[in-house]
C-alpha cells in the first residue's frame, strides 16, 4: 500500500450488495453491542414499478468530515480529528448532551439510551478502526466487502480513482464524487448510479455547516465586551444625569427656599 | 428485525456459557501451545492463525484473531483462493456460531418424549456406548442397511462414510438432490464432470445466469468475480422471478414464468442452431449427437418459448445472437440449487450443451472441483465389504443415472416412513438439519416416528438433533482439526484457534471412537487428529508445521488444466455428448427435450425459495451476529396481487400447500412476478433449543410438495403451489 | 385556594390542594428521575437515535430560559436605564428568572446522558461550541440571579446589613447579568445555526441570534405581566397596571421589529416561497407569527386592552403562545432529523417522537417544584414591595 497521508474510504454504489459483511465485520473488530451499530444500510432499496426496477442502498458510516460538526458543537471537546482524516469521540469527556447529534448532518452519532448513570451512557460512532489502520490492515468494514465496494487509502488517491472510473464508464455513474465537497470535504467518497438523495446523502454545499455558527463563536468575546462597556457606559450617564438632575433639585429647592 | 437479542457483547455472552473456559485460562491450553510453538500465538495466548471458514461449504481461507484463548476476529486470508481477503457476512459472523449461547458442549441423551426437548448430559463413554450399542442391535436385528446414515458436504465426509460402508449399510442421505442434483448429473452426462469451472478472466464479455443469485446466495470469490466482470463491462443476462440483489447489478433481469426456464434454453439452441450462430469445428471436433439435437430443438422456436417464459421472442433471438457472438468469452451458468422443478435436469442440459456449442472453453474445459483430487495421501484400510442391499433412495434400481455417493435424499426419508422396499431402523444423522432442509416437514418428522433411534451430531440443538435420541457435540470448525483440503495448486488446512469448549469433540475423533466401538476401527488408522494429516501429508514432502504456520502450501505437483490439454473427456463416447446414450438407454430423452411444468390454479401461486445473505440454509439463525443484521423473514408477494387480493403489508397471512400450512407475516413488493410468491429458508424452527432463532418466521419446508426428478433425483423445490389469505 | 403551609402541631401536614398537586407532581417527577437514572433515558423517554432532543429540551430549555428573560429586562431597566418607577416589579421578575434557571438547570440533569460531569465544562473548554457558551453563560447567570436576589433573602432573615453590602455593588453584577442575558439568550438560537441542513428553512436563518434575542424580549414583558397579573390575584394585592401598561405599550414596537427582521431575512435569503409552499411547516410558521406577533401587536394597540387587568393578561398569554410555539417549532418540530431510509437495525427505526408521559411528567414535577418556591419566596420573603412605601429597601439605595 502506498503512503497514506489522508485516511479516506470510497464506497461504490453499483458495487455494493447490501451483503452486510462490513456491518458483521465492524461489530466483530470493535465488539459492539448486540442492539447497536456504528454501521447500516440506507437508501431507498428497490424503486420503480414492476418489472422496470432498481435498486439503491448504500453502506453508511461517519463520513470523517474534514471540518467535523459533532467536533464543532460538542461543548467539553470530546472529539479530535486527526491530521490524516480520522474523527474519533472520547468517552471519558463526553456529559452526553447529544448536541453532537444534532449537529451532524449525516445523523451518524449515537447515544446509549438504555443506559443508566452507573453503567455509562456514551456516544458511539465509527472510529475509522485505528487500532487496524495504524497498524497495516483495512478497517474491518472494508477490509471484508466481498465485491470491494468499500476501499481503502489515500483520499487524493481515491478521489482520483473515483473520478477515473466514472470517466471509464460513461453512463453507469451520476459525475459527482459525494465527499469530496460537501460539507468542506469528507473522507468518505461515493460514487453512485441513483441521485445521493435517494441513498439518504443530505445535500450540503462546500462550506462546513458548522460555518455560521463557528463565525458567531468567535465574534461572541468581542461582542460581549463591547456590550458589557456600553452599558456600563450608559448606567454611568444614566446615574451621572440622574445625580445631577437630583443636585438641581436640591439646589433649586434651596434656592426657592432662600 | 426489531427484536433485541441481548445487551451483552458476545464475548461476555461466549464467556458466561463457558465457564471452562475461564479456569482453563490458568494454563496456556493444548491448541494454544501449538499455536505457540508454531509462533502464532504469544505467551498470553495472543496471535493469529489461519484455518478455514466453515459457514458453508465454499470454505474461504481465515486468518483468526485470538487474545488470550478467546477468538475475537476472523479476516479473510488474502492468499486464500475463495476468500482473497474477503469474507462474506456469514464468514464475519463465525465465531458467533462458536460462542453461541446455545452450543451443545456435552453428549446429550434424551430423558423425555421425542421433541419434547428434554435432554441429559452424559460423558463421551456412555454416549458413544449407548450409540454404538444401538447400531449394532439394529444390525443384529434387521442387518445393516436398516441403519441410514447422513450428512452434508463437509471435510470429514471421508471418514463418515468410512462409518456407514465399513458397517456395511447402503443408505447414505446427502443434501444433494435438495440442492445441485440436476446440475451435476447434466453435467456428467454431458461432459463427464461434475462441475465445469467458471473463469471470470479479463475477456469475459457475457453471462448468463438462470436462477444463480450469486450476489445473494453468496460464494465470496465467485461473487466478487461476478461483480468485477460487471465492472469490466460485462453483459450479465439474469432470469429469476423475483428481483433479488443480482436481478439488479445485472444489465438485464428476465422475470422468467417458474418452471419455464427450460424453454428459453431450448430456444436459445433453436436460434444458434438454426441460424448457425454455434462453434462449427469445435462442435465437430469435440461433440457427438448435434444432428439429434437439431432435430430436436427445430421445435423450440422463440416464438413458442415467448408465452411460456413470459420473455419476447424478439429478447430470447437477440439473446442468443449476443451470447452466441461474445463466445468464446461468454458463460452460461448452471446455476448451483437447481433443484426446482422435475423438469430441472433438461434445463441444465440445455445450459450445459449451450456452453458446448459456442465452444466456451473456460468453461467447458475445466473441472472446478479440485477438492477431493488424490494428489493426498490417507491412512491405509481394509477395501468396504460388499453391500447386497438395496438402496432405500432408489438409487440405481429406480433412478438409474443418479451417481451413487448423490442420492436421492427425500426418497430415502419416503421409503423410511412407506417402509418399502424395507423397514429402517436407525439414522445417523452429521452435519445436516433434514427437519428443515427436506421438503413436507411433516413427512420427515413421521419418518421419524418410524425409527428406533436417532442419534445426531451438531453443534447446536438443530431441529433435527431436538427430535433425537442422542446428541453427540461436534467441536465447531474454530476448535478443530479436519482432514486437508486442496484447492487447485495448493493445499489447505482447518486447525483450532480455541480449545474446543467444554466436551466437545472433533468429527475424527468421534467417527474413529464410534467406529472401534462397531468393530470397524480398521477404517480409522490415525492415533489423533494431527497424525491424520501428516499421513494426509506423507506423499507430498509438505510438513504439517509449514501448513500451520501459513494455513496452507503449495503442492509441489499443481493439478494443471486449460486450453493446452489433449481434449479428452470422460464420457462413454470421449467427447461432450450432445445426444447422451446412456440416457436413452434407460428411456430418457437423449437430448433436451421439452417438458411441460406443472402449473398452478388459478388462486395458487408458485411458492418460491431462495438464500439470504446474512444466513446458511437453516443453521445460522441462531447466529446473534447474522441475526442481527437479517431482515425480518416475510412472504414476498407483488404489490398488485396483493392490491387484488385486499392484502396490506404486514398482514399475517395462511400459507396452504397440499401438505402443509403455516402462518407468517406478508412483504408487498414490487420484486417478484404476480403470480409467485417467496419465503426466506431457515426461519419457523421447532427446536427450542434455539433462543436466538426461535419463534422467528415460517418454515417453507413445512409446506413444501415432495416431488422428483426422475432423472437427476433433484427435489423440485419451486414446485410447490400454496394458496394465501389473511387470517 | 390559598398557599398555606402552616406545619400543624403534632406534625399533622395540613396543605391546601394546591399544594398537594404541586407536591404529587414532584413526587412523580422524582420517581420517573430515578428511574431514568438507573435504567437510562429510554426508560422514560421517546427520545431516539432520530430525535436526540425532544420535549425537554423545547420546554425545559428553550421556553424556560425564554420565559425568564423578565429578570434581565427589569435589572437593566431600573438599574442601567434607571426607570426607578418599575422598582416593583424588580423583585418579582428577578425571583421568576432565579427560580426559572434553577428548573432549567435540574431539568438539564436530567437529560444530561453524563449529568454528574456538568461541570466538565467549567474545565473542558471547546471554542466553537455554542452550547458551552450557553453552558457557562446558565451557570454564571444563576450565580448573579442568585446575588441579585440575595438581598431579598437576607432582609426576609432580616439581616440587613448584607442586603445592604450587596446593594452597594450590586451595579456590575447587574451589568454582567445584563451580558450573559443577551448572550445566551441569543445563543439559544444560535445552537441551531449549525443545522442548516436539518432546521427548515423558514426558521433556519443566520440571523437566528437575533431573532431570538428580539423575541427574547418580548417575552420577558409578557411574562412580567403574567407574573403580576396572576400573582396579584393569588395574593390578592394590588396590581400595577399603570406599570403594565408601559411595558404593554413597547410590546408591539419590540414584535414589529421582529416581524421586520424575520421577513426580511425570509426576502433577502429568497426562502419567501416556503411560506405557502411546506404544508405543516407553513401552518406551524404561520400559526407562530400570528399568535405570537401580529395578534399582540394589534391587541396591545388598542388602549382599552393595555388600561385593564384582563385584557394585558390576555395579551400577554396570547404572545407567550404564540413565542413558545416558536421555540417549540425551531428545537422540535420544523427540525427534520434523518429516516431510515432502507434497513437499519432496532434501535435506529424509531423515527417518530412523541413525548411519553414520565417525560412531560418530569418537566411538569419540576415546574410545580417552581411555583411551589415562588410561592413560598412570596409568601416569607419581601417580593412585593407596597409600590409607595419609601422606607421599604430597595436594591438602589
Ligand atoms: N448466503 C448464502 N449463500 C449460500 C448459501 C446459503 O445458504 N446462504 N448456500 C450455498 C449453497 S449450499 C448453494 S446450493 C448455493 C445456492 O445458490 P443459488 O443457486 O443461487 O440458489 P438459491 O438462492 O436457493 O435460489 C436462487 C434463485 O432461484 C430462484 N428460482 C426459484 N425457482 C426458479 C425457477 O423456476 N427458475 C429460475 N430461473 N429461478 C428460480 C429463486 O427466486 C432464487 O432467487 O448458495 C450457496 N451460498
Ligand atoms: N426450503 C428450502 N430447502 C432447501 C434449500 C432451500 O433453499 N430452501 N436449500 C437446499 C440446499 S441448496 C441445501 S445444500 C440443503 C442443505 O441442507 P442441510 O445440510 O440439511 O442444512 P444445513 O442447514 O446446511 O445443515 C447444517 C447443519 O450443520 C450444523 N453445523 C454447523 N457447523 C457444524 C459443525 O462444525 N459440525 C457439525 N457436526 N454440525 C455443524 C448446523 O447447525 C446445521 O444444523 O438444503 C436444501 N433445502
Ligand atoms: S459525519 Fe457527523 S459524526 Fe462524522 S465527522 Fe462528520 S459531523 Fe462528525
Ligand atoms: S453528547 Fe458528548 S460528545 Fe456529544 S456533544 Fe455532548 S458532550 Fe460532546
Ligand atoms: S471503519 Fe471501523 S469503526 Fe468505522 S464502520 Fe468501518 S469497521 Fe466500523
Ligand atoms: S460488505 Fe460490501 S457489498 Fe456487502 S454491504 Fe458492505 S459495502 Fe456492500
Ligand atoms: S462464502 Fe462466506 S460462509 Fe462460505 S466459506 Fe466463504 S466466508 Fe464462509
Ligand atoms: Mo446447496
Amino acid at each position: 500500500m502506498t503512503e497514506i497521508k489522508h485516511h479516506a474510504y470510497l464506497f461504490d454504489a453499483t458495487r455494493c450488495i447490501d451483503c452486510r459483511a462490513c456491518m458483521v465485520a465492524c461489530s466483530v473488530e470493535n465488539n459492539i453491542e448486540m442492539d447497536k451499530t456504528r454501521i447500516w444500510v440506507a437508501g431507498v432499496g428497490i424503486k420503480g414499478e414492476y418489472p422496470e426496477l432498481q435498486r439503491g442502498t448504500m453502506v453508511y458510516h461517519c463520513m470523517h468530515c474534514d471540518h467535523p460538526d459533532c467536533m464543532s458543537a460538542c461543548p467539553v471537546g470530546a472529539y479530535t480529528k486527526a491530521e490524516d482524516g480520522p474523527v474519533t469521540y472520547n468517552p471519558d469527556l463526553c456529559i452526553g448532551c447529544r448536541y453532537c447529534m444534532n449537529a451532524c448532518p449525516f445523523g451518524v452519532p449515537h447515544f446509549d439510551y438504555d443506559k443508566g448513570i452507573i453503567e455509562g451512557a456514551f456516544i458511539d460512532k465509527c472510529t475509522f478502526c485505528p487500532q487496524r489502520i495504524y497498524n497495516g490492515q483495512e478497517p474491518a468494514c472494508v477490509q471484508t466487502c466481498p465485491t470491494d465496494a468499500l476501499e481503502y487509502g489515500d483520499r487524493e488517491e481515491l478521489i482520483a480513482r473515483a473520478h477515473a472510473r466514472i470517466a471509464d464508464h460513461p453512463g453507469r455513474y451520476i459525475d459527482h464524487v459525494y465527499g469530496e465537497k460537501e460539507n468542506g470535504g469528507t473522507s468518505y467518497l461515493i460514487i453512485s448510479h441513483i441521485p445521493f438523495g435517494e441513498l439518504g446523502l443530505p445535500n450540503l454545499p462546500a462550506t462546513p455547516v458548522n460555518e455560521v455558527s463557528e463565525k458567531v463563536m468567535e465574534i461572541t468575546i468581542p461582542f460581549a465586551l463591547g456590550w458589557g462597556a456600553i452599558l456600563t457606559g450608559v448606567a454611568a450617564g444614566v446615574n451621572l444625569y440622574n445625580k445631577k438632575k437630583e443636585k438641581t433639585a436640591v439646589e433649586e429647592k434651596a434656592e426657592k427656599s432662600k | 428485525m426489531t427484536k433485541t437479542v441481548s445487551r451483552r457483547d458476545f464475548l461476555k455472552l461466549g464467556a458466561a456459557s463457558v465457564g471452562a473456559l475461564a479456569i482453563g485460562q490458568m494454563l496456556p491450553p493444548k491448541v494454544a501451545r501449538a499455536a505457540w510453538d508454531n509462533g502464532a500465538l504469544n505467551a498470553d495466548g495472543d496471535g493469529h492463525i489461519s484455518t478455514m471458514c466453515e459457514m458453508c461449504v465454499w470454505r474461504c481461507g481465515l486468518i483468526a484473531k485470538v487474545v488470550k484463548g478467546r477468538v475475537v476476529k476472523l479476516d479473510g486470508n488474502p492468499d486464500h483462493p475463495h476468500s482473497r481477503g474477503n469474507l462474506c457476512p456469514r464468514g464475519q459472523s463465525g465465531l458467533m456460531n462458536t460462542y453461541d449461547p446455545d452450543r451443545v458442549l456435552t453428549p446429550l441423551i434424551r430423558a423425555g418424549k421425542r421433541g419434547e426437548g428434554i435432554f441429559r448430559p452424559a460423558t463421551w463413554e456412555e454416549a458413544l456406548d449407548l450409540v454404538a450399542n444401538k447400531i449394532l442391535e439394529i444390525k443384529g436385528k434387521y442387518g445393516a442397511e436398516a441403519m441410514v446414515f447422513s450428512s452434508t458436504h463437509n471435510l470429514s465426509q471421508p471418514l463418515f462414510e468410512n462409518l456407514l460402508y465399513a458397517f456395511g449399510s447402503p443408505n447414505y442421505g446427502t443434501q444433494r438432490s435438495l440442492c445441485f442434483n440436476a446440475m451435476i448429473v447434466a453435467n456428467t452426462m454431458t461432459y463427464g464432470m461434475e462441475e465445469p469451472a467458471r473463469i471470470y478472466d479479463d475477456k469475459l464479455k457475457y453471462i448468463l445466469l438462470t436462477g444463480r443469485n450469486l450476489l445473494e446466495a453468496i460464494s465470496t470469490s465467485e461473487t466478487h468475480d461476478l461483480i468485477m466482470a460487471i465492472d469490466r463491462g460485462a453483459k450479465v443476462v439474469y432470469l429469476d422471478p423475483r428481483y433479488t440483489k443480482t436481478a439488479s447489478k445485472a444489465t438485464e433481469w428476465l422475470p422468467v414464468k417458474p418452471g419455464n426456464d427450460l424453454a428459453f434454453h431450448l430456444a436459445l439452441l433453436n436460434v444458434i442452431v438454426g441460424e448457425n450462430l454455434y462453434n462449427r469445428s469445435f462442435v465437430e471436433k469435440n461433440t457427438i449427437g448435434f444432428d439429434e439435437l437439431k432435430k430436436e430443438v427445430h421445435r423450440y422456436t422463440p416464438e413458442w418459448a415467448a408465452p411460456l417464459t413470459g420473455i419476447p421472442a424478439e429478447t430470447i433471438s437477440r439473446i442468443a445472437h449476443e451470447f452466441a457472438q461474445a463466445a468464446p468469452h461468454a458463460l452460461a451458468h448452471n446455476g448451483w440449487r437447481t433443484s426446482n422443478f422435475i423438469n430441472s435436469f433438461h434445463t441444465q442440459r440445455a445450459i450445459t450443451i449451450l456452453n458446448a456449442l459456442v465452444g466456451n472453453w473456460n468453461v467447458v474445459l475445466q473441472d472446478a472441483g479440485g477438492e477431493e483430487s488424490g494428489t493426498l495421501g490417507a491412512p491405509s484400510q481394509p477395501a468396504y465389504p460388499r453391500i447386497s442391499a438395496l438402496r432405500l433412495d432408489g438409487v440405481p434400481w429406480k433412478y438409474p443415472v443418479v451417481p451413487f455417493k448423490i442420492g436421492v435424499f427425500q426418497e430415502l426419508r419416503d421409503n423410511i416412513v412407506s417402509g418399502d422396499p424395507y423397514q429402517a431402523h436407525g439414522w445417523f444423522i452429521s452435519r445436516q438439519n433434514p427437519v428443515m432442509s427436506l421438503p413436507d416437514r411433516g413427512k420427515t418428522l413421521k419418518a421419524f416416528e418410524k425409527l428406533d433411534f436417532i442419534v445426531t451430531m451438531d453443534i447446536i440443538l438443530n431441529d433435527t438433533a431436538w427430535f433425537s435420541d442422542v446428541i453427540l457435540p461436534e467441536a465447531s470448525y474454530l476448535e478443530r482439526y479436519d482432514p486437508l483440503v486442496p484447492i487447485g495448486d495448493k493445499v489447505f488446512i482447518r486447525q483450532p484457534v480455541i480449545e474446543p469448549q467444554g466436551d466437545a469433540k472433533s468429527a475424527l475423533w468421534v467417527y474413529k471412537q464410534l467406529g472401534e466401538r462397531l468393530g470397524i476401527g480398521d477404517f480409522f488408522q490415525y492415533a489423533d487428529e494431527e497424525d491424520y494429516l501428516r499421513q494426509q501429508l506423507a506423499p507430498t514432502g509438505i510438513s504439517l508445521e509449514e501448513i500451520k504456520a501459513k494455513g496452507y502450501a503449495e503442492l509441489r505437483e499443481a493439478p494443471h488444466a486449460g486450453e493446452s490439454a489433449e481434449l479428452n473427456w470422460n464420457t462413454p463416447s470421449g467427447k461432450i455428448e450432445l445426444f447422451s446414450e446412456t440416457l436413452a438407454k434407460v428411456g430418457f430423452p437423449g437430448v433436451p427435450t421439452w417438458e411441460e411444468p406443472p402449473q398452478p390454479a388459478e388462486d395458487q401461486f408458485y411458492l418460491l425459495t431462495g438464500k439470504v445473505a446474512q444466513s446458511t440454509q437453516f443453521g445460522t439463525q441462531n447466529n446473534q451476529l447474522l441475526h442481527k443484521y437479517s431482515d425480518e423473514p416475510r412472504l414476498w408477494m407483488n404489490s398488485k396481487t396483493a392490491e387484488n387480493l385486499g392484502l396490506a403489508n404486514e398482514d399475517w397471512v395462511e400459507v396452504t400447500s397440499s401438505v402443509g400450512q403455516i402462518h407468517t407475516r406478508l412483504l408487498v413488493t414490487q420484486a417478484i412476478r404476480p403470480d409467485c410468491v417467496y419465503m426466506t429458508p431457515g426461519y419457523g424452527h421447532l427446536s427450542k433449543g434455539l433462543k436466538t432463532a426461535f419463534g422467528i418466521g415460517a418454515a417453507d419446508s413445512a409446506v413444501h410438495v415432495t416431488y422428483t426428478d426422475p432423472i437427476s433425483g433433484g427435489q423440485a423445490l419451486s414446485q410447490t403451489f400454496v394458496t394465501v389469505k389473511k387470517v | 385556594m390559598k398557599l398555606n403551609l402552616t406545619i400543624q402541631p403534632r406534625f399533622r401536614l395540613n396543605f391546601s390542594p394546591l399544594v398537594w398537586v404541586l407536591l404529587i407532581l414532584m413526587g412523580i417527577a422524582f420517581v420517573t428521575a430515578m428511574i431514568r437514572y438507573i435504567f437510562g433515558i429510554g426508560a422514560i423517554s421517546d427520545l431516539s437515535y432520530s430525535y436526540p432532543w425532544g420535549f425537554w429540551i423545547s420546554f425545559d430549555l428553550f421556553t424556560g430560559v425564554v420565559i425568564s428573560s423578565g429578570g434581565f429586562l427589569m435589572a437593566g431597566s431600573v438599574y442601567i436605564l434607571g426607570i426607578k418607577e418599575f422598582q416593583p416589579l424588580l423583585r418579582p421578575s428577578v425571583l421568576t428568572a432565579f427560580l426559572g434557571y434553577i428548573m432549567v438547570a435540574i431539568a438539564l440533569l436530567v437529560d444530561l446522558g453524563h449529568p454528574e460531569r456538568i461541570w466538565y465544562m467549567m474545565i473542558h473548554w471547546n471554542g466553537t461550541s455554542v452550547l458551552l457558551e450557553i453552558g457557562i453563560c446558565v451557570m454564571s447567570y444563576l450565580t448573579v440571579l442568585a446575588i441579585e436576589f440575595a438581598p431579598v433573602a437576607f432582609e426576609g432573615f432580616k439581616l440587613q446589613k448584607w442586603a445592604h453590602l450587596i446593594h452597594k455593588y450590586i451595579m456590575p453584577f447587574v451589568i454582567l447579568g445584563v451580558v450573559l442575558s443577551t448572550l445566551h439568550q441569543s445563543s439559544l438560537g444560535s445552537l441551531l445555526l449549525i443545522q442548516p441542513a436539518k432546521l427548515h428553512p423558514l426558521w433556519w436563518t443566520p440571523v437566528l441570534p437575533i431573532m431570538f434575542f428580539t423575541s427574547a424580549i418580548s417575552v420577558g414583558l409578557a411574562m412580567i405581566i403574567l407574573e403580576s397579573s396572576l400573582s396579584s390575584r393569588y395574593f390578592q394585592r394590588g396590581l400595577e397596571t399603570h406599570l403594565l401598561e408601559k411595558l404593554a405599550k413597547a410590546i408591539p414596537v419590540v414584535l414589529a421589529i421582529y416581524l421586520v427582521l424575520k421577513f426580511g431575512e425570509l426576502a433577502f435569503a429568497g426562502d419567501l416561497h416556503y411560506l405557502f409552499t411546506s404544508g405543516g411547516f407553513s401552518i406551524l410558521f404561520w400559526a407562530e407569527i400570528l399568535i405570537g406577533a401580529v395578534a399582540p401587536i394589534i391587541w396591545f394597540s388598542v388602549r382599552g386592552n393595555r388600561k385593564s387587568a384582563n385584557g394585558l393578561l390576555a395579551g400577554a398569554i396570547i404572545l407567550l403562545l404564540g413565542m413558545i410555539l416558536n421555540r417549540f417549532n425551531v428545537s422540535w418540530f420544523a427540525v427534520r432529523h434523518p429516516d431510515p431510509m432502507f434497513y437499519m437495525p432496532a434501535f435506529m427505526s424509531n423515527v417518530h417522537y412523541m413525548p411519553t408521559l414520565p417525560e412531560i411528567s418530569v418537566s411538569l414535577g419540576i415546574f410545580a417544584a417552581g411555583i411551589l418556591a415562588f410561592g413560598l419566596a412570596a409568601k416569607y420573603l419581601p417580593v412585593f414591595e407596597e409600590e409607595h412605601d419609601p422606607k421599604a429597601p430597595s436594591f438602589g439605595d
